[in-house]
């Protein structure tokens, strides 16, 4: 997996790309928090160039979003390729999760 | 296009998710061939992820030594036959449901994959046989 952030303000936007299954998932989790800081309010995920994602990719993304909820911290998600907002659609993870179509939308949203 | 794979347990060295790039090229190059939709491809990849790792990993392993993976593609369904000699363990049934209804804060964060593989599988089939569980599954890019 490869990764890349942009902080504006109290916005972080979190680039993931590539493969997140159960040989670098922890990796994930661990990349991740490493990135948050204390004064971000409002997290978005960019999962543009994320190719595949299995049940450990989902895992991580849940633990993180229940981890900001708890904080009252704002955590979406967006640019979903087709077949990962398939897995999302299946998991019901888009129903607990904020999911945008672009990184605009989910900055406004 | 048909494929298989077999596996040795425990492997010679490595960790058990050392196969998922093994699974990765297989159904890589059964997509390009059968020109697979990318929801199939991901759907494969997930379901194989999960019961190869469910199996080399979770449970009673003790008496396991070898997984047969056999994979047939036919337009845009892949067939999925999966044989092991482990213990007896039925993914239709020994595991339990997740409600995926739940809100957020109250969602487990377990129990998911054997679900994404029922949801994502269908004519699900297992049956124990010479000490063998077969499962066999259809995945379909979209349902």
């Amino acid at each position: 997996m490869e990764f890349s952030h942009d902080r504006s303000g109290d916005t972080l936007v979190v680039n993931a790309s590539g493969r997140v299954d159960g040989s670098n998932a922890s990796d994930f989790l661990e990349s991740l928090q490493g990135m948050f800081e204390p004064g971000d309010q409002k997290i978005i995920l960019d999962l543009g160039g994320l190719e595949y994602i299995s049940s450990a990719g989902l895992r991580v993304l849940l633990m993180a979003a229940q981890n900001l909820d708890k904080q009252n911290k704002s955590f979406s998600i967006c640019s979903l390729t087709e077949a990962v907002g398939d897995v999302f659609r299946i998991s019901g993870f888009d129903q607990i999760i904020n999911v945008f179509p672009s990184v605009e939308d989910a900055k406004q949203g | 296009m048909q494929r298989s794979l077999h596996l040795s347990h425990p492997p010679e060295q490595g960790h058990p998710s050392d196969v998922l790039p093994q699974i990765e090229n297989i159904l890589k190059e059964m997509a390009e061939t059968d020109d697979w939709p990318m929801t199939l491809t991901m759907r494969a990849n997930l379901i194989l992820e999960e019961l190869v790792l469910n199996t080399l990993t979770h449970g009673d392993i003790s008496g396991l030594t070898e997984i047969d993976l056999q994979l047939e593609s036919k337009g845009h369904a892949l067939t999925i036959r999966l044989i092991d000699d482990g213990a007896a363990f039925n993914p239709l049934e020994d595991a339990p449901e997740p409600d995926v209804t739940l809100p957020l804060a109250e969602r487990p964060i377990g129990g998911l994959g054997v679900y994404l593989v029922r949801t994502m599988g269908e004519e699900l089939e297992y049956r124990r046989e010479n000490n063998r569980n077969h499962l066999k599954l259809v995945v379909h890019p979209e349902s």
